[in-house]
């Protein structure tokens, strides 16, 4: 398994010269070097550790494998040594890319300093995040990630009547209620001494158009999904 | 039946009497302290927003999720402006000194710590650059990663004969001194997962210091070397095969898709508004069809075949070169850089040694390059003794290896 040592295949010893000097040279170590009752030590600590490695492998595997017979049957004791540390997911652009852009839009009912209320018109958060991403070798977390995911975990957390599905449906309904507050005020939404009373969101989702090469076709209309107005608690109404 | 009993005793007493793959496990751990420290300065201005108290997932969402899946992050130990600024410094500061290899194995814990602490604060802002860390910060406490560049293993070079250590002991006493608090203030009562490892590595640490100071080259000395030593190449096999099982999953998950077998996968990607940090670029190589496709098979055929080729050493290091460039794209294509150089620095555990110590070598040659141009700096370097043998003495002087 030491790939860097050559598989069985390598010419025998080409690298082997350069294999590892061993750092701290000293007397004999291994357990050829123990007497036999520290060997029955080592010996258990060989076992223990191959063991757990062999477990964490296996573990690892089924996690990241599709579901079947053993997973099936085994799920919790999977889910229980894995999560919550080792959690992981390698789908990556897997089973397919996505191929739509999902814009993430945002307006606002507004309470003007004057007594009026005004609905704003919809700012496209997404937009925003993609202009900030264009010519950017370092994009942020907070341009790429941050609303993205939001809204994905809001999607996996609602049903289709945009009504919350538990604990973490209620979580990711405020979370991004939150970056669209957040993202309002900082363009100054509101306006002075104005505040914020009601936001709603929605979500333009567009294919993207197939290569010129590729003959498809395919719908370029929007589709839209319009989530109810939300009212913004007072500490966050006001920048 | 001899033959079979032979090849296991030769395994047994490899996997025992050394910690295999020095280089290797340095270069991981100087590629993911780098990967994290260049994240933490690149969102240093945005460090409120993705993990402050009040940031959007402030510090009330973050408690009821961690309420029930009970992952580890100090953040949580304490709300406040002051709490989250310091972790943050600390996470810095973990980073830095792990990629020095200063007392290597406390600060991968500390390094562990700083990464848990915050993207488990705000898991939804993380992506797989973030995932990889993740994963590699826990694996990489168990592994001797300091033997060779490093400050620890210049210590142990330029230690003649046995110094008292004092630094040991006192940062030995301090984290005792915090995990006893954390543990009785009932922070450590989520997953046992990383407090098992923190107890674990500090008591360890203790047993390593007593059995170093009544006896250097004693029977119990060499069995704690023994059992570091297994401990390592266990955590070694691990890293590596979570680095076949990442790929494997992307290759054979992508296989299964409609696009990936048309050949059109690679362009969609470059289309989408979070991954084209340069659309005219995007444009340009995805405007032969034939092209795309061939990187789109290229992509799968070398993800899916990349673990079987550790099998033979020279594909295996073909491929490595193959994914390395291919991730080096993706950094700048997709505008992924940090996940990117996370991936870069995964598959630099199956490097070979001779490429790393010629790597070593250019280094070391820049460096004194740079000093004989600014010979001020010469104070800082201390002339190296050559290694005595006699000196079983490790790196860490109450800080197992």
């Amino acid at each position: 398994m030491n790939a860097y040592d050559g598989g069985p295949t390598a010419p025998a010893g080409a690298e082997h010269p350069a294999a590892p000097t061993p750092p701290y040279p000293g007397p004999r170590t291994g357990v050829a070097a123990l007497s036999l009752r520290y060997q029955i030590g080592a010996a258990l600590a060989v076992a223990v550790v191959a063991i757990t490695v062999c477990v964490h492998i296996g573990m690892v595997f089924l996690h990241v494998a599709p579901p079947n017979t053993v997973t099936k049957k085994h799920g919790k004791a999977i889910d229980d040594w894995l999560y919550p540390e080792f959690e992981q997911n390698w789908k990556l652009f897997a089973p397919n890319p996505l191929q739509q852009n999902i814009a993430v839009q945002v307006r606002a009912r507004v309470r003007t300093a004057d007594g009026y209320i005004r609905t704003t018109g919809w700012q496209d958060l997404s937009a925003q995040d993609g202009r900030a991403i264009d010519g950017n070798p370092l994009p942020s977390h907070t341009q790429q990630n941050e609303l993205r995911r939001s809204w994905d975990f809001f999607v996996s957390t609602h049903g289709t009547d945009n009504r919350p599905v538990g604990l973490r449906g209620a979580l990711a309904e405020t979370y991004l209620r939150h970056i669209v507050v957040l993202r309002l005020h900082r363009a100054d939404a509101a306006g002075k001494g104005g505040i914020l009373e009601h936001v709603q969101v929605r979500s333009r989702t567009t294919a993207v158009p197939p290569p010129k090469w590729s003959g498809e076709q395919v719908s370029a209309t929007p589709v839209y999904r319009e989530l109810p107005w939300w009212s913004v608690p007072a500490d966050e109404a006001a920048r | 039946m001899n033959r079979l009993s032979l090849a296991i005793s030769a395994a047994v007493a490899r996997v025992t009497e050394s910690a295999l793959g020095p280089y290797q496990t340095a270069v991981i751990r100087i590629g993911f302290t780098v990967t994290w420290l260049l994240f933490l300065l690149r969102e240093f201005p945005h460090r409120q927003e993705l993990y402050g108290p009040d940031g959007p997932w402030d510090f009330d969402l973050a408690q009821q999720l961690i309420g029930t899946n009970g992952s580890f992050t100090a953040l949580m130990w304490f709300r406040g402006q002051f709490w989250f600024e310091t972790v943050y410094v600390l996470a810095v500061l973990a980073g830095v000194l792990l990629l020095l290899g200063w007392r290597t194995r406390t600060m991968s814990v500390l390094f562990m710590v700083g990464v848990l602490s915050l993207q488990n604060r705000s898991i939804f802002m993380g992506d797989g650059g973030d995932n990889v860390l993740h994963l590699m910060c826990v694996y990489l406490v168990f592994t001797r990663c300091g033997q060779v560049w490093s400050l620890d293993a210049r210590r142990a070079r330029a230690r003649a004969e046995r110094t008292v250590d004092r630094t040991g002991p006192v940062l030995w006493s301090v984290f005792g001194f915090a995990l006893v608090t954390v543990t009785a203030a009932g922070r450590l009562d989520g997953d046992p997962t990383v407090p098992v490892i923190l107890w674990g590595v500090w008591l360890a640490q203790a047993l390593w210091w007593l059995v170093g100071r009544h006896t250097r080259t004693g029977q119990s000395r060499i069995l704690l070397d023994v059992v570091a030593n297994v401990v390592h190449n266990g955590a070694l096999l691990v890293i590596m095969a979570e680095a076949c099982l990442i790929y494997a999953t992307a290759g054979w998950y992508k296989i299964q898709g409609s696009r990936w077998q048309d050949g059109t996968a690679v362009y969609y990607p470059l289309q989408l508004d979070s991954f084209s940090p340069w659309p005219a670029l995007a444009d340009l190589l995805s405007a032969s069809g034939t092209m795309v496709m061939l990187v789109t098979y290229g992509t799968v055929v070398v993800q899916v075949a990349f673990p079987f080729t550790l099998f033979n050493r020279r594909v295996k290091n073909v491929l490595l070169a193959v994914m390395i460039i291919e991730h080096a794209g993706i950094a700048v294509l997709l505008g992924l850089p940090f996940f990117s150089l996370a991936m870069i620095s995964v598959d630099a555990v199956f490097l070979p040694t001779t490429f790393l110590r010629r790597l070593g070598g250019w280094a070391a040659r820049a460096r004194a390059g740079l000093l004989r141009r600014f010979p001020y700096a010469d104070r800082m370097t201390k002339p190296s003794e050559p290694r005595t043998p006699e000196n079983p003495e490790h790196t860490h002087v109450g800080f197992p290896a």
